[in-house]
């Protein structure tokens, strides 16, 4: 009996989760004008209004853009630092690790306003997107130690030596034996850091500059003033995407969910 | 390796953490005592009427404690809610579990305006729970719940509900699945197993989870923004309404630093309450 209460509570909670996105993607093939339920018929107009707005398309060019470069540098600089840490931290390895999670653990708006008054003091402020890519490189960064470092710690040291022994030079023992161990890790690391970049808010809303809005910046100014299904029809495309990455991913890779 | 050559990997690293985000703290820090600018972000003097400002208007606390009392609320809604899902989710035997689990990590592969969105939708005034409730002749008028508190917390309670299940379940997957059969063959009854037995060995992720949720409730913004309009606003809004839309940069550093502070604060009496060991 108290097994099958647990299930339903359990179910009824799954459906909680899934509720609001089963709402935007059913919102998105709505024919009418507004936001209406039951929908006024299907149609996939709003897709098409969706394909001939420009703002649209050029918020997701460049969430793109800085998703890709923050990604290749949270990835070389979080495998480093992993690197470091599981190695050759020693005794200060409680301190590496609180400081490359500390981005996640300080407040995300406390940060933001840091760095836009820090950008405006070395005079660069919101004029370039340096300090856009710079805030998504140090909020992805703690994903990518995390990946790596799992994926490190079931390396074992010896294996190193024993390649040492053998004659191997740190360069071969890199690519040979560390590269292949800790390669699930990046991928699963890059793979965190592009999709977290791709939804993070606060710090793009204020460090963005003139033109740089990204998806969720331009998404949410639009939900603002407008109440038609467009913008459900470009969310159900960003959900559909982010969605078959992940599977492929994981079907070829085997993700490992190293968050927690 | 020597030493100095393994120092190498920490490096850029530790350039990004302190270049642009330590040494950003220290100066936002300064910046809240700044005087208000004109023109320009901040004046050239000094003040502390910033804090002042925040600390005499009861209009700035009342919105505080509204705000920590959102982060309380969601944290607890999450817990209850999310508990009894990490224990079934942590059971090796469960069917579907790739599924269940899925279906757990779904709202983080979702962005957060889109969840937000998707509340908005089902909350409205016109929306679905509102329609479908008056269809069914339940209600006359529409229920009130969006544009308040208690929207903003079932919307903030879905958002943060991962952010629970995922330490708790871990923490119970740690656990010997064989204590709990010990426990019963000393003939400990189930209930007494799970609060004896299973809720203390889940204790570290039961705090872990309550800790995040609720420093990612209280700054957060899109949520509150989007659910409680311009007529219930959070502190983390007002900081961002006065960054952005009045420019006034010292005010809402002053701002951000006190919710910091609040939260900060709480977390550590929270720590000390359930005798938590940092780790």
């Amino acid at each position: 009996m108290g097994r099958n209460v647990l299930n339903i509570y359990c179910l009824a909670v799954y459906a909680f989760l899934l509720a609001p996105i089963f709402v935007v993607v059913g919102a998105s093939f709505n024919a009418g004008e507004f936001l209406t339920f039951p929908p006024q018929g299907l149609s996939l107009r709003w897709y098409f209004t969706f394909f001939e707005n420009e703002v649209f398309l050029r918020a997701i060019g460049t969430s793109l853009w800085i998703a890709a470069v923050a990604t290749f540098f949270s990835v070389i600089i979080g495998t480093m630092a992993a690197i470091h840490y599981v190695n050759f931290a020693g005794r200060y390895k409680e301190a590496v690790r609180v400081a490359a999670l500390s981005p996640l653990l300080l407040p995300e708006i406390l940060t933001a306003i840091a760095l836009l008054f820090f950008l405006y003091d070395i005079g660069i402020g919101t004029t370039t997107m340096f300090g856009l890519l710079v805030g998504h490189v140090l909020m992805t960064l703690p994903f990518v130690f995390m990946n790596v470092s799992a994926s490190l710690e079931a390396y074992d040291t010896d294996w190193s030596m024993a390649a040492r022994s053998l004659g191997a030079r740190p360069f071969t023992r890199f690519r040979r034996i560390m590269l292949p161990l800790i390669k699930p890790g990046m991928i699963g690391g890059a793979l965190f850091s592009f999709v977290i970049s791709f939804d993070i808010f606060t710090i793009s809303l204020l460090l963005k500059s003139i033109g740089t809005a990204t998806l969720p910046i331009q998404l949410f100014d639009y939900l603002k003033t407008n109440y038609t299904p467009e913008a459900a029809a470009v969310s159900t495309l960003s959900i559909v995407a982010t969605i078959t990455v992940v599977v492929i991913v994981e079907k070829v890779i085997g993700l490992k969910m190293h968050k927690f | 390796m020597s030493q100095r050559k393994t120092f190498l990997l920490l490096l850029p690293a530790g350039v990004l953490l302190v270049v642009f985000l330590a040494i950003p703290y220290v100066s936002v820090f300064i910046s809240a005592f700044r005087e208000p600018g004109q023109g320009t972000p901040y004046g050239e003097g000094y003040t502390i009427a910033n804090f002042t400002r925040i600390l005499g208007d009861w209009f700035y606390v009342k919105q505080a404690l509204n705000t920590m009392l959102i982060g309380a609320v969601t944290t607890l809604a999450t817990l209850v809610i999310g508990l009894p899902v990490a224990f079934q989710l942590a059971r090796p035997d469960l069917k579907l579990r790739g599924l269940f689990y899925g279906i757990v990590l779904s709202p983080l592969l979702v962005g957060i305006v889109i969840r937000s969105y998707g509340w908005t939708i089902l909350l409205g005034n016109n929306g679905v729970i509102n329609r479908t409730l008056r269809e069914w002749g339940w209600i006359d008028g529409p229920l009130p719940l969006m544009y308040n508190t208690l929207g903003i917390v079932i919307a903030l309670t879905h958002v943060f509900l991962p952010f629970m299940i995922l330490p708790i379940m871990s923490a119970v997957q740690g656990i010997d699945p064989s204590v709990g059969s010990a426990a019963r063959s000393l003939g400990a009854k189930r209930p007494t197993v799970i609060r004896r037995v299973l809720l203390p060995l889940a204790m570290p992720g039961i705090q872990s989870g309550c800790i995040l949720v609720f420093v990612l409730a209280l700054s957060s913004y899109v949520t509150p923004a989007l659910i409680g309009g311009l007529r219930v606003k959070t502190t983390a809004v007002t900081v961002v309404d006065a960054m952005i839309d009045t420019f006034q940069w010292p005010f809402g550093a002053a701002l951000a630093l006190t919710l910091s502070v609040l939260g900060g604060g709480s977390v550590l009496i929270f720590a000390r309450l359930t005798r938590m060991k940092w780790k």
